[in-house]
This record gives C-alpha cells, structure tokens and sequence, in this order.
C-alpha cells in the first residue's frame, strides 16, 4: 500500500496550528513518522509505547509485530476517520507501508472530587470525575454485575460529546430503555456540553416545570438506580450522571436514607415532604389568611397576625411578592459571589435588610418568619433541579391566593397534583409511589 | 383494577351531601325514609351489579369503543350525545352546588362567575388528559382527603350535641310507605358505577365480590350518617328548615386544641379537592363520550370546541343561577337520574349481552 498520498492528504486538510506535532524517527534502517496533537495527546503513552519499544526492539519484522499485537494500536480504517482520530487525541503512525492509530488519549480531570452539591453525613464521600472512563469504572466497581452493559454514542454535531448509556440487561425496562434511546437519537444540537442541557430540551419537545430527569454527582446514588432498573447517562466532561425515569419520589429521596436505620430514614422523609408542602403552600397561605379569611383561625391568632401587621402600609400581596423577590435575589446573589465574600451577603441580605424592614414598618415580623421558614425548607429538597421547580410552583399557588384566598390555595395546590400526574419520565407516572426492589 | 371501581363508587358516595340528597331524604323522616333507603340500597346494588357483569364481558373497552362498529353512525352519534349529556349535567350540577356553598360560606364577596372561572380552567385540564391518569388522580386525591373526612364524621358521630334520642325517634317512623322519589335520591350514592361505561378501559381484569360486600357496607353507612347525624344534630323536627343540613351540622363542631378551630372550613377545604375531582370524572366521561361521536384523525379541533362548550356554559348559568333554585333543579334530576340509570342499564343488558366480543 503506497501511503504517501495518503499522508500529505492528512498534512493538507489538518489546519496549521501550533500544538500539531509531526515528527520522524530513524533508528538503523528503521524509519517512522508520527503525527499527533499534543496539547491532548498523553505524551509519556507515547514515549513508553512507541518511541521506546522503537529504539529497543532490533529488526523491523519484530517491530512490526510488536505493534500490530499492542492493544492500544488499531489498523488504518479510512482516510476520513483517520483525521477525527486525530482531532480527538490519538496519535497517527507510519510505519513501512502501513498506517496504525495509537490511541494515546490525554485523560484530564479524572481526579474524584468530594460531594458538593448532593451533601450526606455518612455513606461515601467522592462524587463522579469529569472523565468518562474515570466515571465508568466507578461505576463498574460499585457493580461488578455480568450484566451491566455500557453502550457508546455521540451527540451534539459540533461537540461530537461522547456519551455512555448504562443499564443492567436483566433488570432494565425495555420500553423505558428504547424510549430513551429513541430520545437521544431525536436530540439535534450543536454544542452538547453536560447532561443538565437534557433536561433544557425536554423542555422543548414538551414543556415541563418538573425535572423528568435526575442529575447526580454520587456514584452510590447511580449504582443503586442501576440495581433498580433504571438506565443511566454518563457524559464525557460531565461530573454528573443523568438517571431515567425520574420520578417525584426519587427526587425526594437522599442518599442518607439507606445510611440509617430504618424508622430514622422513613422519618427524614416525612420532614422533607413536609418540607416540601410548607415551601410551596405557606407564603399563599398568608395571603390568603391575612387578607381573604381571618375568620379560618381562631379568634387569638388571628389577633396577632393582624397586631403585627398593623403598620404595614399595603395589603398582604404587595408585601409577600416584596419579600420573595428579596429571597430570590438573595438566593441568586449568593450562588454568584465568590465563597469568601457569600456569606457577607447572607448576613447582610438575612439579617439586617429583614431587621430593618420590620423596624421600618415595611413588612411584619410574621412575614419575615414566614419567607424565611420557605426558603429553609426550599432547601431540604435532596435534588437541587427539583428544589428550583418546587421555588418556581409557589409563585403559582400565591398568585391563586391573591385573587381566591384559601379557595385559590386549595385549588392551586390540586392543580399542581393534577399537573403531576398528568407527566411522564420515560413512560412512568410521575407521582407513583411503588418501591422497586433493589 | 378491582380498587379502581370502588373508588368511583366511593366517590359519589362522598359527593351526596353537597348534591341535596339529605336534605331531600330528611323532608321524608316521617314519611318512609329509613324504608326507601333500605329499598335505594337494594335498587342499587342489583343496578350495580348488572352494568359490571355487562362491561366485564368486554374487558378493557370502553362504550363507545363497544359500540363502534356495531351501530350506524346518526343512532350512535344520539346515543353517545345523550349519555354525554346526562354525565355533564351530573358534574354541573354538582359544581353548582358546591360554588353556592363557597359563595355562601368562605367568598361572600367574591362573585360566583368569577369564582366558578378557575375551577373550570382547572377542569379543562384534568378531563382532556388520558383516562388512566384522571384515575391516578382520583387515588391521590381520595387518599389525601378521605382520613380528614373519617375525622370529621368521627368527631361529628362522637359529639356532645349529638342527640341520640332524636334519631331513635326518627327510627319509630319506620314502618310506612316508602316514597319512589325518596328511593330515586337515596339510589344516587350507588351511582358512580355508571363511570364504568368509560372507566372500564381500567378494568382488564373482573371484579371479586368482594368489591360489592365493601360497597354495601359503605353504602348502609354512608346513607345513615348523612340523614341521622343532621337530625340527632339539630332535632328531628327543625332539621328540614336548613337548605345545607350536613354542612350546618359540622359547623357546629370545634376542635379545641386545633388552630382552625372551626371544623366547617377544613370540612369545605377538603369538599374543595373531592368535588372537582368528581365533577372531573364525570365530566371525562362526558368528555370521552363526545370524543367517541368523532371519527378518527380529524378530532383536536373538535375537542376544542367541546372544551370551549364545557367551560362557557357553567358560566353562563351560574350568572342567573339565583332565579333557578339550583336545589330544586338537583333534586328533578337526581330522580330523574335513576329512571335514566334504569332504562341504561336495561339497554346494555339487553342489547350488549347477544352482541359477541
């Protein structure tokens, strides 16, 4: 096979640019040529598996042999995959009349990082990497299961963002796992950067407000969700793991469940669907039961919200919205702020502004308890994508209340049920509480 | 699924006392109501029990689907619209009803047109969406509810105030002639088998009989609460005077160590949730129904227009709603409703039972 044409093609179509090596070595009457990028290529792969073995092993047939047996080294398929090969990191030889790709791929951050997001006191303490195979095997050592399968694919037509798809064959649903095979190949974008953007284009087919699917940073979590049928996403750069079908109980559920004992977990449980009813019914409810109907409560406690907020100088709504923006920005800001100076903005946001305002007369002191009991329990929601779609809903149900009172909450609150309920993740009612085994 | 019926028939049984049916049993205290009772409970559970026997030879089919190839199209267009008809004005008139009460009892000022708006849009949402999740949403909604609602009846049954002597007193007008229209209002508690004629596309499996002896139970249950609880609560002379006697009666429970201290408004919250839910099952089903009138492929724009109809009506109604004297409209129907349930009943026995699967 005459490789010349070949090469120069290769010199010709790939663009000039600095990192781009292409370099000859001669030793006696052997001669090779190597091209590779460096700034993505392992060059100490490259010194241990080409250059060294090159000048140790003598004569050209055993060479020869040498690298047609080395499993990092694959035949010349075709000029076009060649160059792809080539942009994503693998180093082209040529050697005699034969041309081998070496695949010798520069593995970045595979370092394991701590848990940040998804935070639990016991249980394991290291989240995912950003490198797929780092991620995989963490995955395969927490489940050394025959069974498991790891299928490869590519999305994104500019990224070309390879993207694993991991299921165990024997417990897995078909139909859940061909409806997510089919939603992958249906997903046309350009730049496919981290799984999160999944959840960003269900939204486009079909508009959700609840995150139909879960992203998470802890091995344990996923090989649980593997064990419990379900099919899981590893995306290259990624450090999260998307798992399908989700659904509102496992949103709701944290890790620390399964670290404890039994009536300690089922109780965590509890507290956070409490949580969960209290972020997004409690600021309507004031609206409802301050402005619409102080006659619910009973005589003494209706009293004493309207005492404490006698010298407010608007109705209810006005001075909800006002502290819930206050939160939202105060939310925001201190995602934004670098960690050193975040909790100056607590402080300051939390404390004084909501001492302030109550000195000043511009909300009660009862609003203050009653913005900052829905934040905190905003924040008992394990899963932070939901804890987002739940901070959204409660705008929803106040806006009821404004105008229905205590009829607008209740019937704010059935049609987010009846929202629920009518979603799905992946052909699985999104309210279903049935346990799957694991 | 077998708990999916009982839901619908515990459904309605829940329903009855926001729909008229005590206080037009307890105008017959005297006059044969313990006896038509005991005569509805039979009615109803024979009707029950041979529209399931019917629909279980058809698993997993709904009416229209039955009849779709069997009939030609103008008599199947009729029939399927009458039906429709007769579902939608058991949902209306339920929420009717209920938008009274609340207009009433907690928005007084709060114009019952605008009030009525948000339960439609939220109506408009729930029935279009597939039949299996309204029933997902049924669970749900009687789970969360119904242990408050058992709360509430305990409290009421277990009350100070309760008088016993005046049920026992309503109990010696036992033997007198029963009254056909009080056996048609008391037979509305049974009625939501008739749900089946869609909700049967559940229902691949037959019913235990089991399900029935539940039903029946509930049924004796659920009958006596709802006319003796008012009469031991405000005597058996005075208790036709009020147009709401159950609602008046848990008004005049308190819970003492409670921060709603008035168990009337955690009692007409909770209505809140069962009544939409049970207008939206019936109008599903009404909806369903002029779905199955359409023929295949052309239907979106259709059931647009249907959806349009079911929200603009309510409204116009509940405008003039002062000058129809809904309890009195509620109660022609309600009689009328089981001569209807009757008739259907019959039909399906007779025509469905020679038609092959």
């Amino acid at each position: 096979m005459n490789i010349h044409p070949i090469k120069e093609s290769i010199k010709a179509n790939i663009q000039q640019s600095e990192d781009l090596v292409i370099k000859e070595l001669k030793a006696e009457e052997k001669y090779l040529e190597v091209i590779y990028i460096n700034t993505i290529c392992d060059e100490t792969q490259l010194q241990d598996f080409l250059i060294k073995p090159f000048f140790e092993i003598g004569e050209n047939s055993h060479f020869l042999s040498y690298l047609l047996s080395h499993p990092k080294v694959k035949l010349f398929d075709s000029k076009k995959t060649v160059q792809e090969e080539l942009i994503s990191g693998k180093s082209v030889v040529f050697f005699e009349n034969h041309i081998f790709l070496l695949d010798s791929k520069l593995d970045k951050n595979n370092t394991v990082t701590e848990t940040s997001v998804e935070v639990t006191i016991l249980g394991p303490q290291s989240g995912f990497s950003e490198s797929l195979p780092t991620n995989v095997g963490l995955i395969r050592q927490r489940y050394p299961e025959k069974t498991l399968v790891i299928e490869s694919t590519n999305i994104g037509s500019i990224s070309k963002t390879s993207v694993n798809i991991v299921y165990d064959s024997k417990k897995v649903d078909q139909d859940v796992l061909n409806k997510v095979k089919e939603f992958l190949s249906s997903i046309e974008i350009e730049m496919f950067q981290s799984g999160e953007q999944l959840l960003d284009f269900t939204k486009k087919s079909k508009r959700t407000l609840f995150p139909t699917i879960m992203v998470t940073e802890r091995p344990d979590r996923t090989a649980v969700n593997i064990a419990a049928g379900k099919v899981i996403l590893l995306i290259a750069g990624s450090p999260f793991a998307m798992l399908m079908p989700t659904v509102l109980k496992d949103q709701m559920s944290a890790m620390a469940d399964i670290y404890q004992t039994y009536w300690i977990g089922k109780f965590l449980l509890i507290v956070r669907y409490i949580g969960l009813i209290t972020t997004i019914t409690l600021p309507a409810l004031y609206v409802a039961l301050t402005s619409y109907n102080p006659e619910v409560f009973r005589a003494q406690l209706a009293l004493s919200v309207a005492g404490s907020r006698h010298a407010v100088p608007y109705p209810s709504f006005v001075e909800v919205i006002i502290m819930l923006l206050m939160m939202e920005l105060l939310m925001e800001a201190s995602i934004r702020l670098p960690k050193a100076i975040g909790s100056t903005a607590t402080t300051v946001g939390g404390l004084i502004l909501g001492q302030a305002a109550t000195e000043a007369g511009l909300v009660s002191n009862i609003m203050i308890i009653i913005v900052s009991l829905g934040a905190i329990s905003n924040f008992v929601i394990p899963i932070s994508t939901f804890s987002f779609a739940v901070r959204v809903s409660k705008y929803f149900i106040l806006l009821l209340s404004i105008f229905y009172g205590l009829v607008g909450v209740i019937l704010g609150v059935f049609m987010l049920l009846a929202y629920m309920v009518s979603l799905d993740s992946f052909g699985k009612p999104y309210l279903t509480f049935r346990e799957e085994r694991v | 699924m077998n708990r999916y019926f009982l839901y619908l028939v515990l459904l309605n049984m829940l329903t009855n006392v926001i729909i008229f049916v005590p206080k037009f049993l307890l105008q017959y205290r005297f006059d044969g109501m313990l006896i038509s009772i005991i005569i509805a409970i039979g009615v109803g559970m024979a009707l029950m029990y041979v529209d399931s026997l019917v629909f279980a030879r058809f698993p997993g089919q709904g009416f229209p689907d039955i009849i779709q190839d069997q009939l030609n199209k103008p008599l199947k267009t009729i029939i399927l619209v009458t039906f429709a008809l007769f579902w939608f004005i058991a949902g209306l008139l339920t929420l009717l009803g209920y938008i009274d009460i609340l207009h009433r009892f907690i928005n007084p000022e709060l114009s019952k047109a605008w009030l009525i708006a948000i339960f439609l849009l939220i109506l408009c949402f729930v029935i279009q969406i597939p039949t299996k999740k309204v029933m997902y949403l049924l669970e749900i909604i009687l789970f969360i509810n119904v242990p408050f609602i058992v709360f509430i009846f305990f409290k009421a049954v277990t009350s100070e105030y309760l008088s016993w002597d005046s049920i026992f007193e309503a109990g010696t007008h036992f033997y007198s002639m029963p009254n056909i229209s009080a056996v048609a209002v008391a037979s509305y508690v049974f009625s939501g088998y008739t749900n089946i004629i869609i909700f049967n596309r559940l229902f691949k499996v037959k019913l235990k009989g089991v399900n029935f002896l539940i039903i029946f139970g509930l049924s004796i249950l659920t009958l006596f609460t709802s006319v003796m609880v008012p009469i031991g609560m405000h005597g058996v002379d005075k208790v036709s005077e009020y147009i709401y006697p159950w609602i008046l009666m848990v008004d005049s429970l308190r819970l003492p160590y409670s921060p709603i201290e008035r168990a009337l408004f955690i009692f007409l919250m909770l209505y809140i949730n069962i009544t939409v839910i049970s207008v939206a099952v019936h109008w599903h089903v009404a909806f369903e129904l002029m779905k199955g009138t359409f023929s295949r492929g052309k239907g979106k724009k259709k059931n647009r227009i249907v959806l349009a109809l079911f929200f603009t009506i309510p409204i116009l109604l509940v405008i003039r709603i002062d000058y129809m004297q809904p309890e009195l409209l509620s109660v022609y129907w309600l009689i009328a409703r089981m001569f209807f349930e009757i008739l259907a009943v019959l039909g399906f026995f007779f025509f469905l039972k020679r038609r092959k699967v």
